[in-house]
Formats: C-alpha cells, structure tokens, sequence
C-alpha cells in the first residue's frame, strides 16, 4: 500500500530519477557537444529525412488524384458493361418471346443461349 | 541567411575577447540564447547544445536501446530544433520545446532501425552475484534499469523520465508527448511501479 501512495505522489521520486539518470547517461559530454557543434557548422539545411517527406507528401497527393481517376473511370464502365453483355446475350430474341400473344414455343424458349 | 560565414566572420573581427564574450553568452537565459540563435547566432546555439545534451541524450537513450543510435538521434534532435528555430515562441520555456522534438527524434530512429543490438548482460552482472565491487554493481543496476524500461510501453518509459529523471510537470510531460495530463500521470504511476520493484529487490541483494 505505501508504494501504491508513493507510486502516486505528485513529486518527482529522488532516488528513481538518480538511478534512472545513471542508467541514460551518456559518456563524454564534451566529445558529444563537439561533435553536434560540428555539425552545427554546416549550413543548415533540411534533414534529409524532412526532403523524403516532403516527397512523400506530394507522392501521397499524386496517389489519391489516380485513385480518384481510377474511380471516376470503374464508375463509369460497370453501367455499360452489364448492359452490353444482357444485350449480347438476350438481344432481340427475348423482345420477340415477350411481344408474341401467344405462349411461345417450348422449344424457342428452351433452346441453349449459345444456339440463338 | 542567419547562419552565413559571413555573418560569423565580422563578428569575429569585431570582437578580440571571444573567451570573455562566450563566457558572458554562457550566461544568458535560454530565452535570450534562443533570440539570439534565432537572429543567426551560432554560438548561442551552441551554449543551448551544451546546456541541454544530457537531457536530450537520457530522453533519447530512453528510447533507444543502443547508444550510438541515441547520440544519433541526439544529434538529430539539435539540428531538426536549428533547422525549426523560427518556429519557436521565445515567450514559451525551451525545454520542453526542445524535448518534444528530442522524443520524435529519437521515435523516428527507432522506428527506422529493424535490428537494435543488445548488450550483453553477462559482462555487467558480478561473478557469481556476490561480488562487492561497487562499480560492478552499479553498472549492473544500469542495465537492469535500461532492461526494465525497454519493456515498458515507450510512451510508459518516456513519461517516467520525464517526470522522475527530467524533473517535467505530468501537464508538461502531456504536453511533450502529446497525451492528456491524466494519461501522463497514469503512465508514470505505472512505470514507477515496475521500476520500483526492481529497484527495491537490488537494493535489498546489495544489502544481503
């Protein structure tokens, strides 16, 4: 119970920062300082991975504008396609079947699709 | 260009006293180091780099296992915080500022790294446990620790260093990592009872 209270306490806990502290460390401060002044000295510039992003952005944009493009177009197809092929299929034969008075013929109305 | 050689060179000249004139720099507030790294002060920015490397090299080690890729993404967060200084308000503390983009630095790295190396446990931990080298032990304590964050959640780990290492408010540490304050503190409550229980079965080894 007393570590639930402690686990709760508002403050920072002394003896967990200084031995977490310890544990992150990194040795030679002024080798590191150094080093990034060093690289301070070389004019600044984007990051290369902020120039990869800001590709990324523009490759996004181009993506979403096919996708688009390649939905208008599905969108289109699929309407006349069904109807060509029902066209292809039932044609003028079926018109006829449905105009006729009488009831048509068993062996017209029974016949394969492919011997019409 | 604030950062041209040109701009550094007819400071050098007209300045004979650089010690003095870095000493005095080395006094400022970070807001006045900031407004002066922002008007193109290479030095400025180089008293804020020696002020802040420890913070952000813990932050960055809390995150990454290794620590070259740490002093890596280190050295990314300082050039990223350069390249976006303009961005900053000088009316807010840099600290946080400055550790918020430490944490995506070193989130960036990690996520780009596949195979991270692992130290190994065996030449930190004393021979047959009973050793009183206190050296020894401590390293070994270091390790346990860094083993014990790594298999905490990252925005758990994160969120115990900055609050019990760094010394941040939990609205702060929100605000670093881009939490609510109640989720912060949640996280360090979690972190720190799993990080106490390590340390306390050390502590009571040491003892034994």
């Amino acid at each position: 119970m007393k570590e639930t209270s402690l686990a709760f306490d508002h403050r920072p806990d002394p003896v967990l920062g200084a031995a977490l502290r310890e544990a992150l460390a990194g040795a030679n401060h002024s080798s590191f300082v150094a080093r990034v002044t060093a690289a301070l000295a070389v004019p600044p510039r984007e990051l290369h991975w902020d120039v990869l992003a800001s590709w990324a952005r523009r490759g996004i944009a181009a993506a979403c504008v096919a996708a688009v493009g390649i939905g208008l177009l599905m969108a289109a197809v699929p309407l006349s396609a069904p109807m060509d092929l029902i066209a292809s299929v039932s044609g003028p034969t079926a018109g006829e079947i449905v105009a006729t008075v009488g009831p048509p013929e068993p062996g017209v109305a029974l016949a394969p699709v492919g011997e019409r | 260009m604030p950062w041209s050689g040109a701009a550094r060179g007819s400071r050098a000249i007209a300045n004979p006293q650089p010690a003095i004139d870095a000493a005095r720099i080395a006094a400022e507030t970070d807001a006045e180091l900031v407004v002066r790294a922002q008007a193109g002060d290479r030095t400025a920015f180089g008293v804020l780099v020696d002020r802040y490397a420890a913070v952000v090299r813990r932050v960055a080690r809390a995150v990454l296992a290794d620590p070259d890729d740490a002093d890596d993404a280190a050295q990314d967060a300082f050039l990223s915080a350069l390249v976006k200084l303009r961005q900053y308000d000088p009316g807010r503390p840099f600290g946080p500022w400055l550790t918020r983009i430490a944490v995506n630095a070193a989130t960036d790295r990690r996520r780009r790294r596949t195979v991270r190396r692992a130290e190994p446990l065996e030449s930190y931990l004393p021979a047959g446990g009973t050793s009183p080298d206190a050296e020894t032990d401590r390293r070994a304590l270091g390790l346990r620790l860094r083993q014990a964050l790594a298999e905490l959640p990252e925005r758990r780990r994160m969120a115990v260093v900055l609050f019990d290492v760094e010394g941040f408010t939990h609205a702060e540490v929100g605000r670093i990592l881009g939490i609510p304050e109640g989720t912060a503190r949640s996280e360090v409550f979690h972190a720190r009872r799993a990080l106490r229980v390590l340390l306390s079965d050390f502590k009571e080894r040491e003892k034994e």
